[in-house]
């Protein structure tokens, strides 16, 4: 790395989109973290000052792998656009992409590596080298390698070919142990997809193309999946275009901004929304839309879904039922989705399935506003098989408690923090003799590291990802350094290339950078596509970098078909919940907030200043609950209560909230943390935290909404902050409306990618 | 309580007054210097804390960014009424009462004014550059913006201001002049200068009339538009509850209303303090008193004008605004207002209330105090309550504010003792035009003839 | 012209604000409520475009927000019919704006390209503009703001950081717009085409939401977008002649 050699020349010389050489120049130059704005005597080459450089890559905030292009001005990055040219984004980034800024500018990062100086969880570290750090950790492995324990390494969801290389890492320690943790994956909808299809793969829901959106519990344009994706396709299908307007029906116990969008919301029984899509496809097939051979099959299945039948079970009333499914019937573009609350009970996989088989039914398997299956992954893994459900973090804590790790490695993963307490996760840890963190920050579960070796943001790092869920056809994406990196970290992949030069592992890893793995995987993306264009691989990977992502219109020729042995066990079994009805009066039902995500938005000020878009507070998190029933329990709201369940309480203030049911309450998931830095600690409570530690037995996730609590005053009233006023127009048609007929004429006009500007000297 | 005490000589009003200016006890030192700590310790410190802090020391917030800073301003605008309703309109109705009071009201005018300026200073978030809104020649080429009403404040206030010192100092040239003759050392030199050689000639009488009665004829318009251009910077805006035609009245009424209270307040205390028991009499109280009435009962009336066509609008944004300012948060700063404003003056029309002393300064101090909640709650209340609901705030001043407002207090109890040893509070030769004039020449030595 | 006609055009001429006969461009958005889904983007995208003050807790809880853009929630109806309706608000660059008036230094005008501009550098802090504003989308200083080291990095040079006694508020990113005719300009000479500026928030809005253009340009985007018979203007009756119009939300209460 210290020597500028002749490749490295050429990449200087390259076009705009290469950064790696403006990495390493800089690297070279500026090591210590910027502080004084000091304009070049002699600028670098890449850019003049006073002009903005912009660079591709892919957003780290979430999974849905949108396509980012950052603008820089003097090395420093200014601001994050989506990437015009990537499929799933098309130019457009949500919030929390837009705050991955300060992911990299972040005063609470992790600056060198460190080691523990006192007591495991005290907070104390020491800094101390790259060489010593890796070293040890060197070191370590060895001696688990002889041992009789074994390593374990526990990420956050990663795709593309750094999995890869965890993979082959992993694999050259002998070890079989490689997890990938989200608290967010769709563990139940993967399950679903394998039991209705035959393969464990997350489809691409065409939401653009459809007409007629019944979401049932899946707050597609806040989280579920590929929140900026959806949203462009919930414009479009609303007004983007010629086409009639598309209609959209929430069912979920309480509004989220999904059900706020929607032209319908509709509460039903927690755990019952399942039951409400059988009795949606017991009306479609009973109006005849449905002419497969198994039609006889189907219809007896259906049979016990009557819509009087439903009603009694959801409480959606017949009529109801019996409109969604005509409507479901009679759309030219029906498309049914699931997630959220629904697929967090103990029967989610059930109701997944039963959303599937109405997918089914209703013909949109394949087609455009259905649901389309994507090409297999062209490099790197999807990411899928390694992550670990709620089950196997359970077993990897038994195995801790018992002795069996001897190593933990974590990779930018939180589980003391997105665990239930139930599963007392941090005391498994404790088992544990040496726990390693390669994470950026320090958070619940680095603070109990012995030794961190602390990783690159995303921003300042080589890698790729093939989003999922795709948008049905091939698509990949290289992130590349944005900046050079500020402190002394280094990118994941280089650290455990790093660390498999120490333990010999140069055969089955001999790449010296992620840059050099990346191009090495890329050459056989090149072969299938970038040779006929013509130009060698340089001139191929100069153009996928200023694109930013790379696809080809392959889709997939066969589409999975039903498996027949979904018709015979068609049902959803009532949902259990842990904790009595009488002691604990309400269905807890979390969700992940628009600004926290699952907690790793806490850190990033301009989150916790982005008012919730329904509440409306700021640095704070809340409980909500129907208007009637605080009046019934004599709250009032701002009061600050006790949230019980059977694994613990917490105290948090109440919200009353015109859009839930009176048997549920809702919290959303996020705040809460104690070792997150200054803008996330000691703010709000950890939803998470009491949550039954319940396992859906057909996924292995967590049933997260299988939790029951009671609500009770503490006679305080809580601080809390909101930014909004009355939120009641007051007869003042502030927001006003139109009828449906309208939706036709009058459409906005149907919008052009924004073109990126280099700007010129 | 004191009847009429001995028929006062001519002699005897230059005594009193000169004496008043001369004579200082530790009475008045003790009150002064308090009167300057104050100043110091609640309006210097706090607003220099503010200049450095930014306006955030207040309690000011999205949507509510005026406060009791601009509240105070117009109050003490309105409090600037005072003098010219005494001495101007007074004047040109003849009346006789006045001329024992109007010196004293006049200074309260121009005090009024002066602390209202610094009161603008105190509310501009940036207030080094105040000068701005000054149109003078400049490198930036450029000229404030003369459409905004604020800048007809800056004109108006200015006018006003100009003209009232020119007024009472044109007013008092003839009595510095008498206490110029009975004066030794450095304040004989002094009023030498402030007299202008006055040497009591019938051409410099006449002159003096002319030139009174002028100024106190333009005065009168100058003062009504003063505060109906201070009105229109809340009427000339679209948001409900500023946006009325009312408000130019509704202000001037007001100001007057205050004015004349203030005016009371004031009169108590020099009649107590100062010794000018033979100067106000429970006559002028009196006339004050009935003022004071009719003044209450217009005010009282524009109020209910208000309740009535925000109610009867049947718009949502004045119904809300109405429902706020009576039954909201504010709701009891509200009935205190009309409490003190409304119903406590109402006392007034026995002529018993009127005419004790007492009970005349505690209405008087009551009236401002309700005055001062009302301009509060116009802006309070106003700014809670506009057009987006979910933009609808709160704004509770902060400790900054109301030291402030103490301190600014403190600042015009500070001039007007300043004032009192400097100008003769009681206007001499006015005075003497409703007494008899004198029947015999003793008691009178020659140099100490009277002007 | 007779003396009355020349009084009269005269007289027209000086009434609009900043006295032009004719706007170069004139810039205009249109948000479509129908598409709108609250998320926020565009918000944080515009904290992070115009360097807009990070206020903290102990500020916000005073409700000293500093948002260019926010998103007002509204409820309709009660449980289980209630319905939740977003609008973003921001600075609607009114033709005839009743805070260009109250200015008494003139640090806010109207300029060719028909944009509020607030020139900061001129503000006094006297704050009426805030008050005459009936859309409350002007934000005021409270304080000298500071970014916790590193995060100033990410200010964009090319707008300045406001100090304390300084009005703030939405500019359509009239740091873009100046780069974009600069670059025409530069460019041999032509005229910002459509597309090629578009402000923070509507660049990033995930839905589509937002639309900006010139709408003097009868092809832009933005005037096919304001031709709907859904445009509407929320406070339309107050005739400030807004640049911002929104499109009606289609389905339930039809008014």
């Amino acid at each position: 790395m210290s020597k500028v050699d002749r490749r490295d020349f050429l990449k200087l010389v390259g076009a705009g989109g290469v950064g790696a050489g403006a990495g390493f120049m800089l690297a070279e130059s500026i090591k210590h973290p910027i502080e004084h704005l000091v304009p070049y005597a002699v600028p670098p080459e890449e850019y003049s000052p006073g002009v903005a450089t912009w660079y591709n890559s892919v957003c780290g905030m979430c999974s849905a792998g949108c396509g980012i292009t950052v603008r820089t001005r003097e090395g420093r990055a200014k601001k994050i656009e989506g990437n015009p040219s990537h499929p799933v984004n098309q130019g457009r980034l949500c919030a929390l992409g837009q705050a991955g800024l300060q992911t990299l500018y972040n005063p609470d990062r992790i600056t060198a590596p460190m080691l523990r100086s006192g007591d495991r969880g005290s907070g104390s570290f020491t800094q101390t080298t790259w060489e010593d750090g890796l070293n040890r950790v060197a070191e370590r492995l060895e001696d688990a390698q002889r041992g009789s324990g074994d390593t374990y390494l526990l990420s956050r969801g990663v795709r593309g070919n750094l999995d890869n290389l965890l993979g082959l890492f992993m694999a050259g320690l002998g070890s079989e142990n490689l997890l990938h943790y989200d608290f967010d994956h769709p563990h139940s909808l993967y399950a679903a997809n394998l039991r209705t299809f035959g393969e464990e793969l997350l489809p691409y829901y065409d939401i653009q193309n459809a007409s007629y959106l019944l979401s049932f519990g899946a707050d597609y344009l806040n989280d579920w999946l590929s929140p900026v994706h959806n949203s462009l396709g919930f414009g479009r299908s609303r007004q983007g275009g010629d086409h009639d307007r598309g209609r959209f029906v929430q069912v979920e116990p309480k509004m989220s901004i999904s059900g706020a969008a929607a032209d319908e919301w509709i509460p039903a029984q927690p755990g019952t929304e399942g039951i409400l899509a059988l009795g949606v496809a017991h009306q479609l097939v009973a109006s005849g839309t449905y002419t497969g051979e198994d039609l006889a099959a189907w219809t007896s299945a259906l049979a016990p879904y009557s819509a009087a039948s439903v009603a009694a079970q959801t409480g959606v009333s017949s009529d109801t039922v019996t409109r969604l499914g005509n409507e479901f019937a009679r759309a030219t573009a029906p498309l049914a989705i699931g997630g959220g609350a629904t697929a967090g009970h103990t029967n989610a996989v059930d109701a997944l399935v039963a959303i599937n088989a109405l997918n089914y039914l209703a013909g949109t398997i394949g087609q455009a506003g259905g649901v389309i299956f994507n090409p297999q992954p062209v490099t790197g893994s999807g990411g899928h098989s390694r992550q670990a459900s709620y089950q196997a973090m359970l077993d990897l804590a038994d195995n801790a408690r018992a002795g069996r790790i001897s190593v933990l490695i974590i990779n930018n993963t939180n589980p003391v923090f997105t665990m239930p307490g139930a599963a007392r996760f941090a005391e498994a840890l404790e088992s544990v003799p040496v726990i390693v963190s390669l994470s950026t920050f320090m958070d619940e579960t680095t603070a109990l590291a012995d030794i961190v070796l602390p990783s690159h943001t995303y921003l300042e790092s080589w890698g790729d990802d093939i989003p999922q869920p795709g948008v049905g056809f091939s698509v990949a994406a290289v992130s590349q350094p944005i900046v050079a990196p500020l402190y002394n970290t280094r990118g994941t992949g280089d650290i455990v290339l790093a660390l498999g030069r120490k333990l010999e592992l140069t055969d089955l890893m001999p790449w010296a950078d992620t840059e050099e793995l990346l191009k090495f995987a890329w050459q056989q993306i090149y072969e299938r596509d970038g040779a006929e264009a013509g130009g060698d691989f340089d001139a191929f990977w100069r153009s996928v970098l200023q694109a930013g992502v790379w696809g080809e219109n392959v889709r997939r020729a066969d589409m999975p078909t039903i498996d027949p042995g979904v018709v015979a066990s068609l049902g959803v079994p009532e949902p259990v919940f842990v904790g009595s009805e009488i002691d604990y009066p309400f269905v807890l039902h979390t969700y992940l907030s628009t600004s926290m995500h699952d907690g790793r938005g806490a850190n990033l000020p301009w989150m916790q200043e982005l008012p919730d878009p329904i509440t409306s507070v700021v640095y704070g998190n809340w409980i909500e609950m129907n208007p009637a029933t605080a009046a019934e329990q004599g709250l009032k709201d701002g009061d600050l209560v006790q949230v019980t369940s059977s694994e613990g309480s917490l105290e948090i203030p109440l919200l009353v909230f015109p859009a839930i049911m009176p048997g549920v309450v809702a919290m959303p998931i996020g705040q809460g943390h104690t070792e997150y830095g200054r803008y996330a600690n000691n703010r709000g409570a950890n939803v998470i935290s009491i949550l039954a530690s319940e396992v859906d037995p057909a996924s292995g996730g967590l049933a997260s909404s299988a939790t029951r609590v009671s609500i009770s005053p503490t006679g305080k009233r809580a601080k809390l902050v909101r930014t909004g006023g009355v939120a009641r127009q007051l007869g003042r048609d502030i927001v006003q409306h139109t009828g449906t007929d309208a939706g036709t004429a009058g459409h906005s006009a149907k919008l052009n990618s924004i073109p990126i500007v280099v700007e010129s000297a | 309580m004191q009847t009429e005490v001995k028929q006062q000589q001519f002699a005897d009003v230059n005594d009193d007054v000169v004496q008043s200016l001369v004579e200082t006890g530790s009475k008045y030192y003790i009150t002064l210097g308090l009167a300057l700590f104050v100043t110091i310790a609640c309006f210097m410190f706090p607003w220099f804390y503010q200049l450095y802090f930014g306006i955030g020391a207040a309690g000011n917030n999205h949507p509510a960014v005026w406060g009791t800073y601009l509240a105070s301003f117009i109050f003490w605008i309105g409090l600037s009424h005072s003098g010219t309703l005494l001495s101007c309109v007074l004047h040109i109705t003849n009346s006789e009462w006045r001329k024992a009071m109007y010196r004293s009201a006049e200074a309260m005018t121009l005090f009024s004014l002066m602390v209202a300026a610094t009161m603008v200073m105190v509310h501009v978030g940036r207030p080094w550059f105040i000068h701005w809104a000054v149109p003078y020649p400049n490198q930036m080429e450029l000229w404030p913006n003369f459409r905004s009403p604020l800048m007809f404040d800056v004109m108006a206030i200015t006018t006003y201001l100009t003209g009232s010192l020119i007024f009472i100092y044109m007013g008092s040239i003839p009595d510095f002049a008498a206490v110029r003759d009975r004066t030794t050392g450095w304040r004989h030199h002094m009023y030498v200068l402030l007299s202008l050689g006055w040497r009591g000639t019938d051409t410099e009488w006449h002159r003096l009339g002319w030139a009174y009665t002028f100024l106190a004829v333009l005065i009168i318009p100058l003062a009504v538009s003063v505060h109906s251009i201070v009105s229109w910077d809340f009427a000339m805006s679209i948001v409900p509850g500023l946006h009325q035609t009312i408000f130019a009245p509704y202000f001037v009424v007001g100001a007057i209303y205050s004015g004349t209270a203030g005016i009371v307040t004031v009169m108590y205390v020099l009649r107590k303090y100062m010794n000018f028991e033979h100067f106000i009499t429970r006559l002028h109280f009196d006339n004050l008193g009935k003022l004071l009435i009719v003044l209450s009962l217009i005010w009282t009336y524009i109020n209910v004008l208000e309740l009535f066509t925000g109610w009867y609008s049947g718009t949502s944004t004045e119904y809300e605004q109405l429902k706020f300012k009576l039954f909201g948060f504010y709701a009891p700063l509200y009935w205190e207002m009309i409490l003190f404003c409304a119903a406590v003056p109402l006392l007034m029309i026995s002529r018993r209330i009127r005419t004790s002393f007492v009970a005349m300064l505690w209405i008087s101090i009551a009236v401002n105090i309700g005055m001062y909640t009302e301009r509060f709650l116009i802006v309070a209340t106003t700014q809670s309550r506009q057009y987006l609901p979910d933009a609808w705030g709160l704004y509770v001043p902060s400790l900054v504010e109301i030291s402030i407002i103490i301190g600014s207090l403190a600042m015009f109890v500070t001039l007007f003792l300043i004032f009192v040893k400097i100008f003769p509070s009681v206007s001499i030769y006015e005075v003497k035009e409703t007494m008899e004039p004198p029947k015999k020449k003793e008691g009178t030595p020659a140099w100490q003839a009277t002007h | 012209m007779s003396f009355i006609d020349r009084f009269v055009a005269g007289w027209r001429k000086h009434r609009k604000p900043g006295y032009y006969d004719k706007l170069d461009y004139a810039w205009s958005m249109t948000i479509d409520l129908d598409r709108c889904t609250g998320c926020g983007a565009c918000v944080t995208a515009c904290q992070a475009e115009n360097n807009l003050a990070i206020v903290g807790e102990k500020d916000l809880a005073a409700g000293r927000e500093m948002q260019w853009i926010r998103i007002e929630r509204y409820w309709d109806g009660e449980y289980p019919n209630a319905t939740l309706n977003f609008i973003p608000m921001l600075c609607q660059h009114c033709d005839a704006a009743p805070c260009e008036t109250v200015c008494p230094v003139s640090a806010t005008y109207h300029n060719q390209d028909g944009l509020n501009v607030q020139v900061y550098n001129r503000c006094i802090g006297t704050r009426s503009c805030a008050v005459y504003c009936p859309y409350e989308v002007r934000y005021f200083n409270y304080h000298d703001h500071h970014w916790d080291t590193p995060l100033e990095q990410q200010l964009n040079p090319d707008v300045s950081v406001r100090e304390k006694g300084v009005m703030e508020k939405c500019t359509f990113c009239v740091q873009r717009i100046r780069q974009a005719k600069d670059h025409a300009k530069d460019d041999g000479g032509r005229r910002v085409q459509d597309g090629e500026v578009q402000p923070a928030c509507v660049q990033t809005c995930p839905a589509e939401a937002l639309v900006f253009g010139d709408r003097q340009d009868p092809n832009s985007q933005v005037s096919q977008s304001m031709s709907s018979p859904r445009a509407y203007n929320p406070l339309g009756d107050l005739n400030t002649q807004p640049s911002v119009v929104y499109l009606k939300k289609v389905g339930a209460d039809a008014d």
